[in-house]
């Protein structure tokens, strides 16, 4: 075990600011997951897939030529539309959030076997015009795609929360994410509003896997290791909210680089976790 | 040679054969299955075979050993967790550090590592049975993150400090001809260990407990079940089988690794077996790993491992829409197993029901329950404002108000599922204020439902088996338990109905098995919820009946109730509650005549043509 | 307006009302008492749409609307105040006078709905931007009364307005009560305070067990021992 090591102020600086990029990506994957946890009460583990899924497309499409950022015009669609379909189908059966957690990972082993078939399980790394520029400011990088991964993250959830606060399909959402039955009374179509809200977290799901490829490498393997910390976000932040999993993705990404810092890589994950157990144990009634 | 019996010929020949069958009817069929069963396969080695078989033989014993372990408590009780892997690393390090650190001989090591893993999930349900809310999906994330954090843990210290363990220098010990039957031979062990407290505990008094708290918890709770230690006990007992094939498995892989246990795999193939064999049954789990872990070898050995991923997902999936209950219960719907008839059956077949023989004569008069100032506020709002209520022993109470007046409340105070914010209530002298509802239970308090809450699981017979075994009665061991059960259906009208499900059952029906279920608890004291709602009137003047017939069998009852024609008929007394205070009490003719009864119920008095609110009575009329 | 012929609704296997037949007419402000579990809220939820008839018919202005599916009762003409309020707690008094004028009529006058609702209860001006929870409880009956009357109903439905509150409280929500029906909404009101609703009614039911046991008008009703004998038993 390396000891405790107090990096220099500009290391410090550095893993925060790396941090905070991996803290938006964890807010963009969490946006989706917690929007389906709190106003649709499913627990979707496949999500994580999807955005994989998402990411290999855009590698694909980026070996073809095609620009990654200019590959979301095809690709949101697409999800938007699987998700929307994949609701319909499973809302013919009436599943618990408990059901629709083991349900969803059973959709997950499926989508990384068909990622597995198509692209193998080695490691593939996009290669973009934009991986390749970053910038320098007093004394700090900061790198094209992750600042890229930031703006989106940052526009999606205000956008969401805008939605949500200002809209009145926003409203509708909430009002019937409390009480279903009285929101139907005052003549809310919740049949359509579900759909449209599942494809939208695969919209979601899928523009998030695109970040993902800009800046990560890619493997199948690695669809799992990103659940507990993502969950840990969403969690941390209470679900159905939009601004809290950037919220909490950042703390979680910051406290995590930190540890790296001082301690070693491998503690990392205990800082999620811990914060996971923590707010179970502390506000069980806040997530259910 | 018993009295009354032809000593020869046919008749008693016969006669001694149906005392020999009707014998061997009593022992029970599956342990001695389980044990048969391991008894044939542990000569499987001297067959001979090549080493590969007895490895993927020893895969599925392992994840037997798994999934059976998970079940016990995850599937009996309900609390799907997701951190068997966590139990299943604990296992696997101690026993791989007592090795390669502490040179301990491996067989010594199996207790230990079961005994790590057991202390671990106690220490972790000591904590998180204690915080109310924490269920469902919450829980199982709660345990998949305890499973990552130890893995963390183990990586990041010199119990594995990155690089793993390896066992390659640790001698093997010489209990099958080869190493691979060794561990086979090992694991065989294990497994008939596990499959034989799966099922001890499934028809106990504990798994009665466990399969009662998967349908209702807080209705076992207030029945008797001590919903606490019970579960403690089963987490234990599952981590300590899931620890000792941790145990096994060190030596097995001979080089472990924090990535091997400590992921999400481990728990979801687990469920999965569990899920898809049924996780109701004790053997369910066994049949689900032996289909899976044969599944995926297959995929694997044609090269399409990967297939095989995906060919689980789709089983999963399958599984969760279309058999949510698992393959056993839907196979033993299609070959139902006539052979052996349930003790209940055998318990009417010998002996007619009974009508049981009321208590000795009661002491009437004296105060059984006596609530002091007794006052519960939610979040601001006063449901109760200090009341206080004296209940005599053997009288009928009615319990009357109108909507909201608080009479639920104080049920669920004196029952225990709410804890007063004030005041005190002692039953027979003992303070009940803050106890465990299952001790209140225990001490003779039982309660019926408004809407009737019976545990869905299980038949009509067994849910007044239930309460006989766990209220104050205290018939301690299943199949006593079902033979009073069975008499209290008979006192019911229900005894035809004794292996129906609940759900097969009208309002009516419902109602009454609730009333059999407190009796079955032999309370002194009975608190029945509205228990006429929703009923014809002939219906209504059975329950009546049956009300009365319960006070003659020295209960005391709580008679909360709206149909004030059956009040008036049944009760001695009645106590009135308006807006959480105690407004009247007193023989029930008296008090409904009493003004402020009556304004609490109906309002100021309209008066015809002549309304005393000008500003409401300036309206256009009909 | 309203014809309601032979209902019968059951919770899972109780049987809540058993062959229910009634009629409001254009204009009343139609009053249903009864007891604890007569099965007055199952009445009321099953003409808002939110529980299904398992026989009988509803007619309101002629058209058959008992299949319809729950969402379209709204855009029929009905409106509903539940009981206990079933407020959007977590959700501002705006956002919860909003839900109820989501359909298309009722969203294009929403600011004239909204400014008839605050007239009626001044007391909602200064509140609208707080979460439905932190109101008293007389606060939240407002919102939930306007609440419905945002959508614009030609029925308006309530189920207990009083429980739970003071009678100061209760008797200003009946005023407000008798002066939306004198606006020209038809009102159904269920209440177990039976003076109360009495005083404002032009006609009454009085509902035991499922069915309708009497009806007429306040004053033959007061006087009838029907009352008496169903809510106190002599």
């Amino acid at each position: 075990m390396s000891g405790f090591a107090l990096p220099s102020a500009t290391l410090l600086a550095q893993s925060i600011l790396s941090g905070i990029f991996t803290g938006a990506l964890y807010g963009l994957l969490g946006l989706g997951l917690s929007l389906s946890w709190g106003l649709l009460r499913q627990i979707n583990l496949a999500h994580f897939a999807f955005a994989f899924l998402a990411a290999y497309l855009c590698y694909q499409l980026a070996v073809l030529g095609v620009d990654p950022l200019l590959s979301l015009a095809l690709i949101v669609p697409a999800f938007f539309a699987l998700g929307a379909a994949l609701h319909a189908a499973m809302a013919r059966f009436s599943i618990t959030p408990l059901n629709s957690l083991l349900l969803t990972f059973g959709l997950t082993g499926i989508v990384e076997a068909v990622i597995q078939a198509i692209w193998t399980a080695d490691f593939r790394k996009l290669e973009s015009a934009y991986g390749a520029h970053r910038f320098k400011i007093a004394g700090l990088f900061l790198p094209v795609p992750e600042l890229i991964t930031l703006l989106v993250a940052v526009v999606l959830s205000f956008g969401t929360w805008a939605v949500l606060h200002y809209t009145d399909f926003g409203k509708t959402l909430r009002a019937s994410a409390e009480d279903a039955p009285i929101a139907r009374a005052f003549g809310i179509n919740q049949g359509r509003n579900a759909w449209l809200l599942a494809g939208t977290c695969s919209a979601l799901a899928a523009v998030a896997g695109v970040c993902l490829a800009l800046s990560f490498t890619l493997a199948p393997s690695q669809i799992y290791a990103w659940i507990g910390v993502v969950f840990a976000a969403v969690m941390l932040g209470g679900p159905g909210r939009a601004l809290a999993p950037l919220a909490a993705g950042v703390v979680i990404g910051v406290s995590e680089a930190v540890t790296m810092a001082v301690t070693a890589p491998s503690w990392a994950p205990l800082v999620s976790f811990t914060l996971l157990i923590a707010i179970l144990l502390l506000r069980p009634g806040r997530v259910a | 040679m018993s009295e009354g019996r032809t000593t020869s010929g046919p008749v008693a020949d016969h006669a001694v054969a149906a005392d020999a069958i009707s014998a061997a009817r009593r022992l029970p069929h599956a342990p001695i299955a389980i044990v048969g069963a391991a008894a044939v396969l542990a000569f499987l080695p001297a067959l001979g075979l090549p080493a590969f078989y007895d490895s993927l033989l020893y895969l599925i014993l392992s994840w037997i050993v798994l999934a059976t372990s998970w079940n016990i408590f995850s599937g009996y009780a309900g609390y799907f967790s997701f951190g068997h892997g966590a139990f299943f690393g604990t296992g696997l390090y101690t026993s791989a550090t007592l090795m390669a650190r502490f040179d301990w001989p491996f067989l010594w090591t199996l207790p230990a590592a079961a005994a790590c893993a057991c202390l671990l999930g106690v220490a972790l349900g000591a904590v998180v049975f204690r915080v109310k809310g924490i269920r469902g999906e919450v829980f199982a994330l709660l345990t998949l993150a305890v499973t990552f954090v130890l893995g963390t843990i183990v990586g990041n210290t010199p119990l594995d400090g990155g690089s793993g363990v390896s066992l390659a220098s640790v001698p093997i010990p010489r209990i099958g001809p080869t190493p691979p039957a060794t561990f086979y031979l090992l694991a065989l062990a294990a497994a008939t260990l596990a499959l034989l407290l799966s099922w001890r505990i499934a028809v106990s008094r504990l798994g009665a407990g466990l399969f009662a708290i998967h349908d209702d918890e807080d209705a076992a709770e207030v029945m008797g079940v001590p919903t606490f230690r019970y579960k403690l006990a089963a987490l234990a007992i599952s981590c300590a089988l899931a620890g000792l094939a941790g145990g096994i498995h060190a030596l097995f892989l001979n080089y472990v690794t924090v990535g091997e246990v400590f992921t999400i795999a481990v728990p979801l193939t687990v469920v999965l077996m569990s899920v898809l064999g049924g996780t109701r049954h004790w053997a369910g789990p066994a049949v689900g790993a032996v289909i899976i872990t044969l599944l995926l070898y297959s995929f694997t050995a044609a090269d399409l491992a990967v297939a095989g991923k995906a060919a689980v997902g789709v089983i999963l999936i399958a599984a969760i829409l279309f058999m949510p209950d698992g393959i056993l219960p839907r196979a033993q719907r299609v070959f139902p197993r006539g052979k052996r008839p349930p003790l209940a059956r055998a318990a009417v077949a010998s002996e007619a029901p009974r009508t049981p023989a009321p208590a000795a004569t009661v002491a009437r008069g004296d105060v059984l329950l006596r609530a002091r100032g007794v006052a519960k506020s939610f979040r601001g709002v006063r449901a109760l404002a200090g009341v206080d209520i004296d209940v005599r022993r053997g009288e009928i109470l009615g319990l009357l108000g109108p909507n909201g007046s608080g009479k639920s409340t104080f049920i669920n105070l004196v029952s225990g599922r709410l804890v007063p914010t004030a005041g005190s209530i002692v039953f027979e002298g003992r303070e009940l204020t803050r106890c465990a509802a299952y001790r209140i239970a225990r001490a003779g308090v039982a309660r019926t439902y408004q809407i009737p809450r019976p545990f869905r699981h299980f038949s009509v017979l067994d849910n007044v088996a239930l309460a006989a075994m766990f209220g104050g009665g205290g018939a301690a061991e299943p199949a006593a338990a079902r033979r009073d059960a069975m008499t209290w259906l008979a006192f019911t009208g229900l005894q035809d109905k004794a292996h129906a499900q609940p759900d097969e059952l009208n309002l009516h029906q419902r109602k009454f098995l609730e009333l059999a279920r407190v009796l079955a608890a032999r309370p002194r004291l009975v608190m029945l919820d509205e228990v006429l709602c929703g009923l014809t009137a002939s219906e209504m003047d059975d329950a009546v009946a049956l009300v009365r017939r319960i006070r003659d069998q020295g209960a005391t009852v709580i008679f909360v109730e709206h149909v004030l024609h059956a009040v008036m008929a049944v009760t001695d007394r009645v106590v009135v509650l308006d807006y959480g205070v105690l407004l009247a009490a007193g023989p029930a003719a008296e008090v409904m005549r009493r003004p402020e009864v009556i304004t609490a119920y109906l309002g100021q008095p309209y008066l015809p043509g002549h309304p005393p609110d000008t500003e409401l009575a300036e309206r256009p009329g009909a | 307006m309203l014809e309601v012929r032979d209902l019968h609704v059951a919770y899972g296997p109780a049987p809540a009302l058993s062959g229910l037949s009634f009629e409001l007419r254009n204009g009343e402000l139609l009053c249903i008492v009864g007891p604890n579990g007569a099965g007055k809220t199952t009445l009321v939820n099953t003409l808002a749409g939110v529980l299904r008839a398992g026989a009988g018919r509803i007619l309101f202005d002629g058209r058959d609307i008992t299949a319809l599916p729950p969402h379209r009762f709204c855009g029929a003409g009905i409106a509903i105040v539940p009981e206990g309020r079933r407020l959007f707690v977590s959700m501002s008094v705006r956002e919860n006078l909003d839900m109820g004028s989501m359909l298309p009529g009722a969203k294009a006058r929403r600011a004239e709905s909204l400014e008839a609702v605050l007239a009626l209860f001044p007391a909602l001006r200064t509140r609208l931007a707080q979460p439905a929870g932190e109101l008293s409880g007389g606060q939240q009956q407002m919102v939930a009364i306007g609440r419905a009357l945002m959508a614009r109903p030609r029925l308006l439905l309530l189920d207990e307005p009083a429980l739970g509150l003071s009678p100061l409280i209760v008797r200003e929500l009946f005023v407000a009560i008798g002066r939306i029906n004198d606006e020209g909404t038809s009102v159904l009101l269920v209440e177990q305070n039976v003076m109360l609703a009495l005083r404002i009614a032009h006609r009454a039911y009085v509902l035991e067990a499922g069915r309708m046991v009497a009806d007429g008008t306040p004053d033959e009703l007061a006087s009838r021992d029907a009352i008496r004998r169903t809510y106190l038993g002599a």
